[in-house]
């Protein structure tokens, strides 16, 4: 089964798929998809539930909107009532929100079925999904990418058929006409995937996005603060969508950076993105900074059309590090726009440099300021310590914290201390408000989308993710993504095609506050025009147990 | 008979020397206390957190109640459940708002909110939510009457101002409770996340008596407005005080603050025994230290309240989950937005009723009442209303008698019963009616007293068929009122011949002889002329005779 | 005649081939004309550029764990500490002149304003639920006010070479 939630919604109208069919269809997957560590929580009986239900509604004729009877997963930092909500972290690891985040209660009022809580970095603090207590998640796009290394090194005749041939490894296929050539069979037996084969999904919601590419769901709710929906969508060839800051409820959204964190979402496709958004965005009273904006809901055009649209092209998003393949992507698809008759011109966002170290310091101090409560009293862990309330927490926060997390800690108090609170904070702030002028002047002068690479390259192997460190990590994933979250800009990776290495490389466009109709409308133009091949999961005629290892 | 003796002389020349043993005690306290004044002064600057009256939190929408069960006056954000963010009662803004006009501070249209950071068991957040950098009001002032007539110092009204440094809005915390014999503390939450205003006052009192003045008239202020009850009893107003002393001509020292103070006695109790202890610490040749201390109450001392740490850093930084808060005012076009989001400066303004301080200054200057009446009338809200209540559509009454009656007779009656002012069974307009009958001399002030009594306890009828039921009119005829005094000066010759010896009590014998036979129904004042002119007739014509 | 049509066929290999070489330098040529720069338009800030170095010292080590109530736990995170207030340092470079800083994007917005009704509490279970001690409806802390010991922190070399 593929398609997208319009394309399941409307087969579900028609009676030619009941919700609990899709509903064990992608509980399905995710077993198939075990290997990836998607899931923190798996709902299969729950999600069932609400599918019976969803069921029930719509034989009557009667469903609650486009999501009834679609599952969707939901990052593990948002609170869902009675499920474990634990932020990937040890201090949380048995905490039970007695409420649901407005986001979750707002999907799960549209009948969606939420079919588990997807794996993270702990507290979000990552871009590689790696900091988890319950493990790093793993890019599905890793058997791909492992198929080809390894056929690339077998030498056959037909070398230049079998590369080609070999896009459709054995359990993964490209589009459901491929199949694995005869000849490869002994290959495949052979065929095991090390440790050193994987590739990282991308964080801080690596869950969410392979929830989505590995098809356990259709949509999946995540949380991007510097990238982190952006990134991951990149490297496993899915859409990441990070709406304007303000148009969705953060009420249950377990903060890292208040003034940045942004709830976000994965989607198949970009109608998808806008129908999710149409189902979760809105003004809430359990959020200050929640603002009423007119524009939405909307629904995307059928025929997307770009006739008239100005494209900059900011030139420090060439920024250090950016691969070949990446830029040559960036490249064609801006000459993809042109030709097609937008207006595609080259601007300037001078402080781009800065804005990751202007990042680094905000995001450490609010997080200083937001762990602050985990203390172990009201809820989190609790260590035995029992001197004195000073002693107890510092105890609780050791064995609760990962080495990320406090080493953010500290440092967010080390810029907030008095003597450093000026030339660092307030230096930082005032780089963010000129990162903001930036874009402002941009498309004041009449520039509609920013179009920019999302990553530096594509999803690096594990091995080679972590011989830096999560910070240093974060400097580089996080360089082109973060400047959004900054100025609040709604921004989207699109993937656009896959790397010599046959994996996903995605684009980024970026559109003025509230202008997400926009975004998203060029980013269908882009979909339709790329015709990007998603990865598909399919069964195996050898069983389930042999699709994965 | 020795025993007898022995016992009046010490009844009254041990009388008299305890008398002057304390006598010279207090001088010496009096002296002390002057050489400290010309050698010694004290700066005093107070913070107060008055506890806003709303129905909800300042952040959440969970209840203020006094003494909720446990935890059970709990919001999700008021225990820091992760996910919940503020959401600001628009209450509490006009609460502060009005404080801040009747405080005569300027009130910023745009205020922001900070994070002030620090560890402890009642502050779930690990931080509280307050307003450091852009508080809602600055630069404000209040006017308080300093005056006690038990302290020599301040036995005559003084007016002193105090500047307000800023008024800000912000959490209050939870409650501890500590178990020390079970070693742990019980946290409960109920008071965390209500609404404070924290007042910051310049350092502009020298001592106690003003501390506590000013505390009292900002207790009157806000019963006045409403905005907190003020209950120092009740936690719903607490004060901290900042005590530093310093040779005049010499810069400030260094200065030592004071928590927690739960009654406006104990404040100037610790604000004084801290003054006394700087100085001679000092004077010992000592340093003060920069610390925190808490009033002792049964020994009457501050004392340490933190062991030494290190400086406490708060680390503040903007809370980024509350946009700039807003105020308008009528110069400002708000059509375009939602009404219910518009707080005006000026509609509060005009909503303010009148404060004690134009009360008291109406009372003296236009009512013609002395100050320490002026003082105690408007020292309490419901004793001011019922004084109100008392000149209520009686535009001929004197506010004058009204007071005398209401302060000597009237209160005299509610502390003997042991009620209230607020709930006691006379009603203002009786109280009206007597105070008519004094004022045109149908009745003497002792009868006012007596029908104040007797209304007090029940009496159906009103003032006035009393009087004439009783016949209790006033004696005005002076002829009736000579005889009354002949008669008495004749029955009494012993006292009549006291005082012309020069011994002045005895002439009340022959007053109360006079009130008696009438029931007090001659003016004493009368009776007293009446008498001294035939005494003193009666002196001339013995020396003439002689 | 042969001449001439073997010379053609040359020509027509040549021009093919020459097509062939355009439409694979096609790319390479709107490349070079495209509005996407071909190479970084920046390079990190050299470590020559920045103010001096600022290595975390003991007594900033303490008072870090006492504000946070979380430790370093070895050498490893004071590095990380130190490496990121380098990395911070570059925000040094940036004139800011004039600049207001930035608290929210929302900052033109206005706060939203709640009625004073009484709208949440009396949710006792709910607050109480996730707390692993609890006595009598109270939350249970060790006594308070204690700050903690002085520690011996063995964290590997000295970290302590220049005060800030």
């Amino acid at each position: 089964m593929v398609g997208n939630v319009f394309q399941v919604a409307q087969k579900l109208r028609n009676g030619s798929l009941i919700p609990s069919e899709v509903c064990s269809w992608c509980i399905r997957r995710s077993q198939l998809a075990k290997r990836l560590n998607v899931f923190i929580t798996e709902l299969p009986d729950y999600a069932q539930q609400l599918a019976e239900k969803s069921d029930e509604r719509i034989a009557l004729g009667k469903p609650l909107g486009l999501l009834d009877g679609i599952p969707i997963a939901v990052k593990d930092n948002y609170c869902t009532a009675g499920i474990k909500t634990s932020c990937a972290s040890s201090m949380l690891e048995n905490f039970y929100s007695p409420y649901n985040a407005t986001v979750v209660q707002k999907v799960l009022d549209a009948g969606a079925s939420v079919v588990g809580k997807t794996n993270m970095d702990e507290f979000a603090m990552g871009s590689g999904s790696l900091d988890s207590i319950y493990g790093p998640v793993r890019n599905p796009w890793s058997r791909v990418y492992a198929r080809k290394r390894q056929m690339l090194t077998a030498v056959t005749s037909s070398a230049g058929v079998a590369i080609q041939q070999a896009q459709s490894g054995h359990g993964v296929s490209l589009s459901a006409s491929q199949r694995i050539p005869d000849n490869y069979d002994d290959s495949y037996k052979s065929f095991s995937m090390e440790e050193d084969d994987w590739l990282i999904a991308g964080g801080s919601s690596g869950g969410s996005a392979v929830a989505v590419a590995s098809g356990s769901c259709f949509g999946a709710l995540s949380s991007d603060t510097g990238g982190s929906t952006r990134v991951p969508a990149s490297y496993c060839g899915v859409v990441g969508y990070k709406p304007t800051y303000g148009l969705v409820s953060r009420h249950g959204l377990i903060p890292l950076v208040n003034s940045l964190d942004t709830p976000s979402m994965f989607t198949r496709c970009t109608d998808d993105a806008a129908a999710i958004l149409a189902t979760i965005s809105g003004i809430d009273v359990m959020d200050s900074t929640t603002v009423q904006d007119c524009s939405v809901p909307f629904s995307l055009p059928d025929d997307a059309s770009i006739e008239g649209l100005h494209i900059g092209i900011p030139e420090e998003y060439h920024a250090p590090g950016l691969s070949e393949e990446t830029l040559d992507t960036w490249t064609w698809v801006a000459d993809l726009f042109e030709r097609a008759g937008a207006k595609v011109t080259r601007v300037s966002l001078p402080h781009t440099q800065y804005s990751i170290v202007c990042y680094s310091v905000l995001c450490v101090c609010e997080v200083a300021s937001n762990m602050a409560r985990y203390d172990g009293i009201e809820y989190g862990y609790r260590s035995e310590q029992a001197l004195s309330t000073h002693a107890l927490y510092a105890d609780s926060r050791h064995t609760g914290f990962n080495d990320v997390v406090r080493g953010r800690i500290l440092a967010g108090n080390y810029f907030l201390l008095k003597r450093n609170y000026d030339a660092y904070f307030v230096q930082a702030q005032k780089v963010r408000q000129l990162i903001t002028a930036d874009f402002r002047r941009a498309f004041d002068a009449g520039v509609d989308v920013l179009l920019t690479p999302t990553t530096l390259t594509v999803a690096p192997p594990y091995k080679e993710a972590t011989q830096h460190d999560n910070r240093t990590m974060s400097a580089q994933e996080d360089v082109f993504t973060q400047p959004a979250n900054m100025a609040g800009l709604p921004a989207v990776s699109v993937p656009v095609k896959l790397s010599s290495q046959s994996l996903p490389i995605g684009l980024q466009l970026m559109a003025n506050n509230f202008e997400d109709k926009l975004l998203l409308t060029t980013a269908k133009w882009l979909e339709q025009q790329v015709q990007f091949n998603r990865l598909d999961l399919v069964e195996d005629s050898l069983g389930l147990g042999e699709l994965v290892h | 008979m020795a025993c007898v003796i022995i016992t009046n002389i010490f009844k009254r020349n041990s009388f008299k020397k305890l008398g002057h043993f304390w006598y010279a005690r207090s001088l010496s306290v009096a002296a002390t206390r002057l050489k400290h004044d010309r050698e010694w002064k004290a700066v005093i600057g107070i913070e107060i957190h008055a506890q806003i009256y709303s129905k909800s939190k300042l952040f959440s929408g969970s209840g203020t109640e006094y003494a909720y069960p446990v935890n059970n006056q709990v919001g999700l954000f008021d225990a820091a459940i992760p996910g919940t963010l503020p959401v600001i009662n628009k209450r509490c803004v006009e609460a502060a708002v009005m404080t801040a006009l009747a405080l005569n501070c300027s009130v910023n249209k745009v205020s922001k909110f900070d994070r002030k950071h620090y560890f402890y068991a009642d502050l779930p957040a690990g931080y509280q939510i307050t307003q450091q950098r852009q508080p809602i009001a600055t630069d404000g002032y209040c006017r308080c009457i300093v005056y006690n007539p038990a302290v020599p110092k301040y036995r005559e009204p003084r007016e002193l101002s105090v500047r307000i440094i800023q008024l800000q809005l912000e959490q209050d915390s939870g409650k501890s409770l500590h178990d020390e014999e079970n070693g742990y503390t019980l946290v409960d939450l109920n008071r965390a996340g209500v609404g404070l205003m924290e007042i910051v006052t310049a350092p502009d009192m020298c001592d106690g008596e003003e501390a506590a003045s000013l505390i009292k008239e900002l207790q009157l202020i806000f019963k006045t407005i409403g905005t907190c009850n003020a209950r120092m009893d009740e936690g719903s107003l607490r004060v901290d005080a900042n005590i530093s002393v310093h040779r005049p001509g010499e810069p400030l020292g260094v200065r030592t603050e004071v928590k927690n103070l739960n009654s406006v006695r104990f404040v100037a109790k610790a604000i004084d025994y801290e003054i006394s202890r700087q100085i001679e610490l000092l004077e010992d040749g000592g340093k003060v230290e920069n610390e925190t201390k808490a009033f002792d109450f049964k020994t009457g001392r501050t004392v340490s309240m933190r062991d030494k740490e290190m400086k406490q850093d708060y680390r503040f930084m903007p809370e980024p989950n509350l946009p700039p808060l807003r105020i308008y005012d009528s110069s400002d076009a708000v059509s375009h937005l939602d009404a219910h989001q518009v707080i005006n400066v000026d509609d509060i303004r005009a909503s303010i009723p009148t404060l004690p301080a134009a009360k008291r200054t109406h009372l003296v200057d236009v009512c013609g009442l002395p100050w320490a009446d002026a003082i105690k009338l408007s020292s309490e809200v419901n004793l001011m209303e019922y004084f109100e209540g008392i000149l209520r559509d009686a535009p001929h009454r004197l506010p004058k008698t009204a007071a005398t009656i209401l302060l000597k007779h009237v209160l005299r009656c509610v502390y003997k019963a042991k009620c209230s002012i607020a709930d006691c069974n006379l009603a203002p307009q009786r109280v009206g009616e007597i105070c008519d009958l004094i004022d045109t001399s149908k009745i003497t002030w002792d009868i006012g007293a007596k029908l104040v009594d007797m209304v007090f306890e029940g009496e159906t009828l009103n003032p006035a068929a009393i009087v004439e039921k009783n016949k209790w009119h006033k004696i005005t005829d002076n002829e009736v009122i000579l005889r009354l005094c002949q008669t008495a000066i004749d029955e009494n010759p012993k006292a009549v011949r006291k005082y012309k010896e020069g011994k002045k009590r005895y002439f009340s014998t022959l007053i109360h002889h006079v009130q008696n036979k009438t029931e007090q129904c001659t003016d004493s004042f009368v009776v007293m002329d009446t008498l001294k002119q035939l005494v003193l007739c009666e002196y001339s014509k013995v020396t003439q005779e002689s | 005649m042969s001449l001439v049509l073997s010379r053609l066929g040359n020509t027509v290999k040549r021009l093919t081939s020459f097509s062939k070489l355009c439409k694979s330098k096609r790319v390479f040529a709107s490349n070079e004309k495209s509005k996407v720069p071909q190479k970084p338009t920046w390079s990190h800030v050299e470590e020559n550029k920045l103010t001096e170095e600022t290595l975390i010292d003991n007594e900033t080590i303490d008072h870090l764990e006492r504000m946070s109530l979380v430790d370093f736990n070895n050498q490893a995170g004071i590095d990380r500490l130190n490496k990121a207030i380098r990395f911070a340092d570059q925000l040094q470079l940036v004139n800011t002149t004039g600049v207001e800083p930035m608290d929210t994007v929302l900052e033109n917005r206005s706060l939203y304003l709640r009625s004073d009704e009484v709208t949440d509490g009396n949710c006792q279970n709910d607050i109480l639920q996730n707390a692993t001690k609890v006595i009598e409806d109270y939350f249970v802390a060790p006594p308070g006010n204690i700050p903690l010991p002085d520690q011996e922190r063995d964290y590997g070399p000295a970290s302590a070479k220049k005060r800030k």
